[in-house]
């Protein structure tokens, strides 16, 4: 589903990340762990299309996003670290916008809205301007455009910060189910114990170089996930 | 603690001056130099050189006629109305909407010291405005009559003065805004007429005054005595520049008054207005239907959307379209009396009434300029658009639209209503429309341009794209010479060819400069906006 081969991505001089090759297959829960600056997010952001990368290629469903980028986001959607969502709109009108972008049909946006906004508890506050949403109802209203148009992919960078726990629980159930019918999540949390639950695989990253990946067996063996994390980055 | 307070306002205010956002470190000393003295220049040599001018007409006079008290009342007014225009629609977002509130209450100051430092604040851009006027209108009177250690005295002192009124009154109506934004809806709609509605009345009071002023200037010697018994407290004020004693402190007085009672005003209520959450009455959700749109009328509705979201925006980006219908009523209105004078004036260059109008119309339409600040105010928002399935161009044509929309309608508009008064022949008639769609198509390309040039998207308050950047200020000096060219050079060499060929030209080469524009944003333009 998503495919990053030989990811390197530099600011000047700096190199955020380097040589990095990951695949998630479909039906998989991709956990992305490492320090602060390790190169989590401009990883994220080259997936997306936000960042343009030096070197390297990066496929979602088989669509290269260097070549083909408006086909690779038809299939994907992102929540970033900190949800800057449109603060002149409203709830309704920013998913109303997302519809549109993606061509959900009027019927179905309105069912797919409506069944969203409820299991957020979100239905309320809809007709709201953005601006007067607290941080955590921009999260779920972030959440739930990114579920709008069913992807098969979603990036996540940090999504369980400012979610209370009810919806923290739903979204990670969101994330199973949206799996169970053949799509990937892929996402960044500093909750190594929500990764080491939730996750089916992992990655290790520090630096920008990927140090350690694959099934969560594989990666922490008999030990925690925390452990594991803070050997590595003494090392 | 208060200086502290205020040194981080300070900070705030000058930081432009002192910090590259794009480049994100600090400018060198050379380039804030610069800034400052472009700064200085714009403000008080254009500003006030316009003021002395005025000054400078009336200092003399009315010294002689021994109405000094009456120059600097006029004057005074004049400041006081210049620094309320400056600074009452900043007041209400500087007094209450800073962005560490939240920060500061929860510190152990007492609220009065964080009113004060906001107010510092505000007292810094009224006494900006109102210096502009009052500075150089002592200037003007101290250069007519050598003024003593009194009349300096008294000169700082009104200087003062006008600045506390500045501030007291600048200060209670940003708390008036304040109180009736916690309760509505639609604000930035209610605040845009509110505003326009202000500068209206403004205007108009000050066509009158003139009018005034020149009818008082002219029967000096039938008012003199006259007016002195009747203006009251005017006079004392007005004497206060002269540097007498008794009015300097009864004026002193009074203002201090005013002021205290606007402090405690607004420290009585500044905790609940500035924790106030969005108090509008909230809408209620009704579930419906969306109709569908098209990807293009989309990102129109969205860049429309952020436009009529914010007073600030349309007041200080779209007054044209406003200002449009005002121009073509007046076209229609005092046409027919002023076609003849015009005729009258320019009987001896054919062709320069038609330049006139066209070029008028021209220099109007560079007026508007939301397309420009549209890049920047993407702000942290820019990963949607960049994330989703759209192309940067399809991004960059709904911020050409808006433009487009709002300017080409009431540019067509005034249009049509200089083709009505002027009554030209079919060439001339295809002229004076084509000419000003060629130019709003013209400022719209050349603003998205400077728009992506000089984008910042760490701006922390919308007025810094808005109305505090570079790329808007060059717009808006660019747009005013091109009219100002294209009028200019018709007189300088265009009657060679007579107005219709002068005009085709210009036309043509207008029409060049569009393909242009067009093709860089359509390839460079596109290919920095992706790399954003």
């Amino acid at each position: 589903m998503l495919r990053i081969e030989h990811l390197t991505k530099k600011y000047g001089e700096k190199v955020a990340v380097d040589d990095l090759n990951l695949h998630i297959a479909p039906g998989e829960i991709y956990g992305f762990i490492g320090h602060n600056g390790a190169g989590k997010t401009t990883t994220l952001k080259s997936a997306v299309g936000i960042l343009r990368f030096d070197e390297g290629e990066i496929y979602i469903d088989g669509v290269s996003v260097k070549a083909d980028p408006l086909e690779a986001k038809r299939r994907l959607a992102y929540i970033p670290d900190n949800p800057d969502l449109y603060e002149f709109m409203t709830g309704i009108k920013y998913l109303n916008f997302i519809g549109d972008v993606f061509k959900v049909p009027a019927e179905e946006r309105k069912a797919r809205i409506h069944d969203l906004a409820e299991r957020f508890k979100l239905t309320a506050d809809l007709a709201q301007p953005i601006a007067s949403y607290s941080h955590g109802m921009k999260q779920k209203l972030a959440v739930i455009s990114a579920f709008l148009h069913e992807p098969r992919l979603i990036l996540m960078d940090e999504p369980f910060v400012g979610l209370d726990p009810t919806a923290a629980h739903l979204l990670k159930q969101m994330m199973r189910e949206l799996c169970d019918r053949g799509g990937a999540i892929f996402f960044s949390t500093h909750v190594l114990e929500v990764a080491e639950k939730l996750c089916d695989k992992v990655a290790i990253i520090k630096n920008g170089r990927l140090i350690r990946s694959g099934t969560m067996e594989e990666v922490k063996g008999d030990d925690s996930l925390e452990e594991v994390f803070l050997e590595l980055e003494e090392k | 603690m208060l200086g502290l307070l205020v040194k981080k306002q300070l900070t705030e205010i000058f930081r432009g001056y002192f910090y590259d956002a794009k480049k994100n470190k600090a400018r060198s000393k050379a380039a804030t130099i610069v800034l400052i003295a472009l700064f200085a220049v714009l403000m008080f040599g254009l500003l006030g050189g316009m003021f002395y001018a005025l000054a400078g007409a009336l200092a003399y006079p009315l010294a002689a006629y021994d109405l000094g008290w009456l120059y600097f009342a006029l004057m005074s007014l004049i400041a006081i109305v210049l620094g309320l225009l400056g600074s009452v629609f900043t007041t209400y977002a500087g007094l209450y909407l800073a962005k560490d509130n939240d920060l500061l209450l929860s510190m152990p100051i007492p609220v009065r010291t964080i009113v004060t430092a906001r107010i510092v604040g505000v007292y810094l851009m009224g006494l900006l405005f109102s210096g502009i006027v009052m500075v150089p209108a002592l200037i003007a009177y101290w250069k007519a009559l050598k003024p003593g250690a009194a009349e300096i005295i008294g000169g700082i002192v009104l200087l003062l003065l006008v600045s506390a009124i500045v501030l007291a009154l600048s200060c209670l109506l940003g708390y008036g805004v304040a109180r009736i934004s916690v309760k509505l809806k639609n604000k930035s709609y209610i605040t845009t007429v509110i505003a326009l509605v202000f500068i209206g009345v403004y205007y108009y009071f000050y066509f009158k005054a003139q009018e005034k002023l020149q009818e008082f200037m002219s029967h000096l010697d039938e008012y003199t005595g006259k007016l002195s018994g009747s203006l009251g407290f005017m006079k004392t004020f007005g004497e206060v520049g002269e540097g007498k004693a008794i009015p300097v402190l009864v004026s002193v007085a009074v203002v201090a008054l005013l002021c205290a009672v606007v402090w405690l005003i607004l420290i009585r209520s500044f905790t609940k207005i500035a924790t106030a959450v969005d108090g509008g009455t909230k809408t209620v959700y009704r579930e419906k239907t969306a109709k569908e749109r098209s990807l293009s009328r989309t990102l129109i509705a969205k860049e429309m959307g952020r436009f009529t979201s914010s007073a600030n925006y349309m007041l200080n980006c779209g007054l044209f379209s406003v200002l449009s219908i005002l121009a073509a009523a007046a076209l229609l209105w005092k046409g027919p009396e002023f076609m003849p004078v015009l005729q009258m004036v320019f009987g001896q260059m054919p062709g320069a009434v038609l330049v006139l109008l066209t070029g008028s119309i021209c220099a109007l339409a560079g007026m508007n300029d939301m397309v420009v600040p549209s890049v920047s105010l993407e702000g942290k928002s820019l990963w949607i658009v960049k994330s989703l399935p759209v192309t940067a161009w399809d991004v960059l044509k709904a911020k050409l639209s808006v433009q487009l929309r709002l300017t080409l309608v009431p540019t067509l508009l005034c249009a049509v209503c200089a083709v009505i008064i002027y009554k030209p022949g079919a060439a001339e008639l295809i002229l004076m429309l084509l000419l000003p769609v060629l130019t709003v198509l013209f400022g719209a390309l050349f603003g998205l341009m400077l728009g992506i040039r000089h984008v910042n998207l760490t701006w922390t308050n919308e007025l810094m794209p808005i109305k505090q950047s570079l790329s808007v200020l060059i717009y808006l000096f660019a747009m005013m010479a091109y009219g100002a060219a294209l009028i200019g050079l018709y007189f300088l060499i265009g009657q060679e060819i007579g107005a219709l060929w002068y005009l085709t030209i210009a036309g043509c080469v207008i029409a060049l400069i569009d393909v242009l524009l067009w093709q860089w944003l359509k390839t460079r333009g596109v290919k920095r906006f992706a790399e954003l």
